[in-house]
């Protein structure tokens, strides 16, 4: 079982998805001649090398096994990703300030050590930096709390 | 005489107000994340780059650089201090540098790492006025078929120098270059892996995906760390004794030349240097016990290299177009999103831009030895600012910026989209910079060998009878089978773990 959990074997496993999806979704497009290629031609060489490669690197980590791979820890990458997530739907739709705090907010949290004072004396540089930078030093056209100014 | 002239243009552009005030602007962000342990040039540059939007296409490229060389310099003052390196580049400098900084040599160290990066800089900038010309004119001999070799001669180059495996670092090129067909197809006009996408069908940006890969990854992969700050030591007098300096000195001039040698190569870059020149060191030394205990050739020698290949590594970008790094990557992304296509034709059309640049280059090194000594007690008061805050921080400038890119939240996105990928390769022991290589060659690669191909009739024999393509895709081959050698195989592994620990 651990040798199908190695991160060599794990890695060909990603080249051949990327390889196999690359031709599932390269599937409509002309490969042409070598002379006059086709939209196709590329990615279609490309997805079979990924392909091959990927089968010969997942062989050899059946053979040798190597490192084992460290299962993700979800915390930070969820807290981190959920945090750009929030900033990129908040932003346009309730203005820049919101969408800060939110940032700041979950990422701090998902970076351990949580203070509320640290916290919002960060909120209230950054808003003063992205409004000087931003909105008045390159003129963004973005509102600070949407429906206000 | 024609460098003279050309010079005299340079400095006359670099000497602008404007462009001074970007010079240092670059320079004192390049000190400042070089300092700062868990950010780096490739994720500040992918950072800033929707900002150099905004400017002057010669502003930007010269506050970018400023950045990039900035960094190392900084790097070092972190090493030193704190035995963190700062930057990648100054791993080693932590070695003999902390151990200096422990006997109270701290600022003797410093001040040597500084001058002798400013020495390697100058040289380093000489080296790329001499010779970006000639380089240039034989650039401009290369048909479609020679630039196809070239860049795959680049790739190879990056794959040699990938940590690790060299079948995973292979697969990541490749995985690169598809991600970069992503759009529309410019002869075509199919579209290619769009989704139906409207924000795709120009192609993937590169600057969201960067920003992902370096500077989201690093950040959760930091918060799994817990990343600790030890207490910064005292930095004492700055003057070297008389010692130092007759040891110091020829480790300058021969990390200089090393690291001004491993630049240009494709693929080099700071870190093989510094680390390259503590070999040397090492090797030479009639006293190599004093390794490891504060031996000053040890600062002297890898410092001075990382800053010389700093500076020659923008020579096979800034003639042939070809980056040979990921910082390098990002600088051709920066000219892209100004309108400039870059290749030999860079320094015939824009000649203020290319001597401006360079010329910036010098007079960058001059400020970095100003902000590095006389200053050096706000950069370690800056050592003390917690990583918790600096992570929100970046995770902000990296949002807003991809956000105005093109004004779409769609693109701050993807940013959150390849933070995750980049996660999933960290964790799977892959590679980001063969992928951002493979990723910024991927459109012009296929462009050049579909152009060959055109004109070969179909024939793939035109890259074996052209001199040029053939001796580069020789080379190619070559570095291939070095790295299958057991015994070069060897000597990388060694090299990498040294670098880890």
């Amino acid at each position: 079982m651990s040798r199908l959990l190695g991160k060599d074997f794990l890695a060909g496993l990603m080249f051949i998805g990327f390889g196999a999806g690359a031709l599932w979704f390269a599937r409509h497009l002309p490969i042409g001649t070598a002379m006059r290629m086709g939209p196709g031609y590329v990615p279609h060489a490309l997805a079979y090398l990924l392909l091959v490669l990927g089968f010969v690197i997942a062989a050899i980590a059946l053979i040798y096994p190597g490192e084992r791979c460290e299962g993700p820890r979800w915390k930070p990458l969820g807290t981190v990703t959920i945090a750009i997530v929030c900033f990129a739907l908040l932003f346009e739709a309730a203005g820049m300030l919101p969408a800060l705090v939110a940032l700041v907010l979950i990422s701090s949290w998902g970076g351990g050590e949580f203070n509320t004072l640290e916290v919002t004396a960060n909120i209230a540089v950054l808003t003063l930096l992205c409004v000087v930078v931003f909105k008045l030093g390159l003129g963004m056209n973005v509102s600070i709390v949407a429906g206000i100014g | 005489m024609d460098i003279i002239h050309n010079l005299s243009l340079g400095i006359s552009v670099a000497l602008s107000l404007q462009n001074l005030l970007y010079a240092l602007a670059g320079c004192i962000i390049g000190t400042l994340i070089g300092v700062l342990p868990g950010i780096g040039p490739v994720a500040t540059i992918a950072m800033l780059l929707p900002i150099t939007f905004h400017l002057p296409p010669t502003a930007a490229l010269i506050m970018l650089a400023g950045i990039y060389y900035g960094a190392q310099y900084g790097g070092s003052t972190t090493s030193i201090l704190v035995n963190l390196p700062g930057e990648a580049s100054s791993v080693v400098t932590c070695i003999d540098g902390y151990q200096m900084a422990r006997r109270g040599r701290a600022g003797a160290a410093l001040s040597i790492s500084a001058v002798g990066s400013f020495f390697a800089g100058t040289i380093g900038t000489i080296v790329i006025v001499l010779f970006a010309t000639p380089l240039t004119q034989m650039a401009q001999k290369f048909g479609p078929a020679d630039y196809c070799a070239l860049m795959v001669l680049g790739l190879m180059a990056a794959i040699v120098l990938a940590n690790g495996s060299v079948l995973k670092a292979i697969a990541m090129v490749l995985l690169g270059l598809l991600f970069g067909l992503v759009g529309t197809d410019v002869n075509t006009g199919a579209q290619r892996f769009t989704f139906e996408v409207a924000e795709l069908s120009d192609g993937i940006d590169f600057a969201p995906i960067a920003m992902g890969l370096f500077g989201i990854t690093e950040i959760i992969l930091n918060f799994e760390r817990r990343l600790q700050r030890s207490g910064a030591v005292k930095v004492g007098s700055l003057w070297p004794t008389m010692d130092e300096v007759r040891r110091a000195w020829p480790a300058v001039l021969r990390g200089t030349g090393l690291g001004s040698i491993l630049g240009v190569l494709p693929g080099g870059g700071p870190t093989l240097g510094a680390f390259s020149a503590y070999m040397l060191e090492k090797k030479i030394s009639r006293n190599p016990g004093a390794f490891g205990k504060g031996a000053v050739e040890g600062v002297a020698g890898p410092e001075s290299a990382n800053n010389a290949a700093a500076q020659t590594s923008f020579i096979p970008m800034l003639t042939l177009g070809i980056p040979s790094n990921a910082v390098m990557a990002l600088m051709v992304g920066a000219m892209i999103i100004q309108g400039i296509q870059p290749g030999p034709e860079v320094m015939t059309k824009n000649p203020e831009l290319f001597w401006g640049m360079v010329a910036s280059m010098w007079i960058g090194n001059c400020m970095l030895v100003i902000i590095n000594l006389p200053l050096i007690g706000i950069w370690v008061k800056l050592l003390t600012v917690p990583y918790r805050f600096l992570a929100p921080a970046i995770l902000l400038f990296c949002s807003i910026g991809a956000y105005s890119l093109q004004n779409s939240s769609f693109h701050i996105m993807q940013v959150a989209a390849f933070g995750v990928l980049g996660y999933i390769f960290a964790r799977l022991g892959c590679e980001g910079a063969p992928f951002l290589l493979g990723l910024v060659l991927g459109p012009q690669l296929e462009e050049y060998f579909r152009r060959a191909m055109l004109l070969s009739r179909g024939d793939p024999l035109v890259f074996i009878q052209r001199p040029i393509s053939l001796s580069l895709l020789l080379a190619a081959a070559a570095l291939l089978v070095l790295m299958i050698l057991p015994s070069l195989r060897q000597a990388r592994n060694e090299a990498f773990q040294e670098e880890e620990t």
